[in-house]
């Protein structure tokens, strides 16, 4: 990303080919006008986003594509809002299909893939059970391991 | 983490700008920092020592959270 000559492109271009993506789809699927609308909020929201990357808030610095440490700590922590707000609210779906006798099979392709996915975030991301030299001792491994063992240093005869 | 970083900072006569231009990070980190509400990483804090010329262990004090 640091190698794009102006990243303060990059939300607003991308917002706009994805936009005019659900555009396209929306004019095989209903009518040129409400294709048209669509496209219309979408370069809208382009605008938008161009016009918030060029602030000097976190929130210009982030969609800007310029962010430092701290703002990446900003992300991870509105990434992480996002995913408790997006999972509560289609766990209330969820209960609300349920107790209505309704099956709504996005549902539970949305919590198959959150789930799945989140898990093998788990699995990407995180550090399995090491020895003391750092190698890898398998994800299920429950046997202790002795530090003193792995660490200790010979001294030469 | 309570830090020197303002007093070395007005030392030097730099604006929080200033200081963050020469860093490479954003003012709000710098005000962040500054006020205790984030506490650099060990790459970051190393820079600050190195460009006021102090110690990193005189510049960030571990033992006192500020509140």
């Amino acid at each position: 990303m640091n190698n794009v000559t102006h990243p303060r492109l990059i939300a607003p271009l991308s917002t706009f080919a994805v936009g005019s993506a659900a555009a396209i789809a929306v004019r095989i699927g209903y009518t040129w006008s409400a294709a048209l609308a669509v496209e219309v909020f979408v370069v809208a929201l382009a605008i938008g986003y161009y016009t918030l990357a060029g602030t000097k808030s976190d929130v210009g610095a982030i969609y800007g594509q310029r962010k430092d440490e701290r703002q990446r700590h900003v992300v991870l922590r509105a990434s992480r809002f996002a995913m408790i707000v997006m999972f509560a609210t289609a766990y209330a779906i969820f209960l609300f299909m349920i107790a209505s006798k309704k099956t709504y099979w996005q549902e539970d392709v949305f919590f198959s893939v959150g789930g799945v996915s989140y898990f093998l975030g788990l699995l990407i991301y995180g550090s399995h059970d090491e020895d003391a030299n750092g190698t890898q001792r398998g994800i299920m491994t429950s046997e202790p391991v002795d530090d003193d063992e792995t660490t200790r240093v010979i001294p030469p005869m | 983490m309570k830090n020197e970083v303002r007093e070395h900072r007005r030392t030097r006569e730099l604006s929080q700008a200033d200081l963050a231009a020469e860093l490479g990070v954003s003012r709000q980190t710098i005000i962040a920092i500054e006020n205790g509400r984030y506490s650099p990483s060990l790459p970051l804090a190393f820079r600050i020592a190195q460009f006021f010329d102090v110690p990193v262990e005189k510049m960030f004090d571990p033992s006192e959270e500020e509140t």
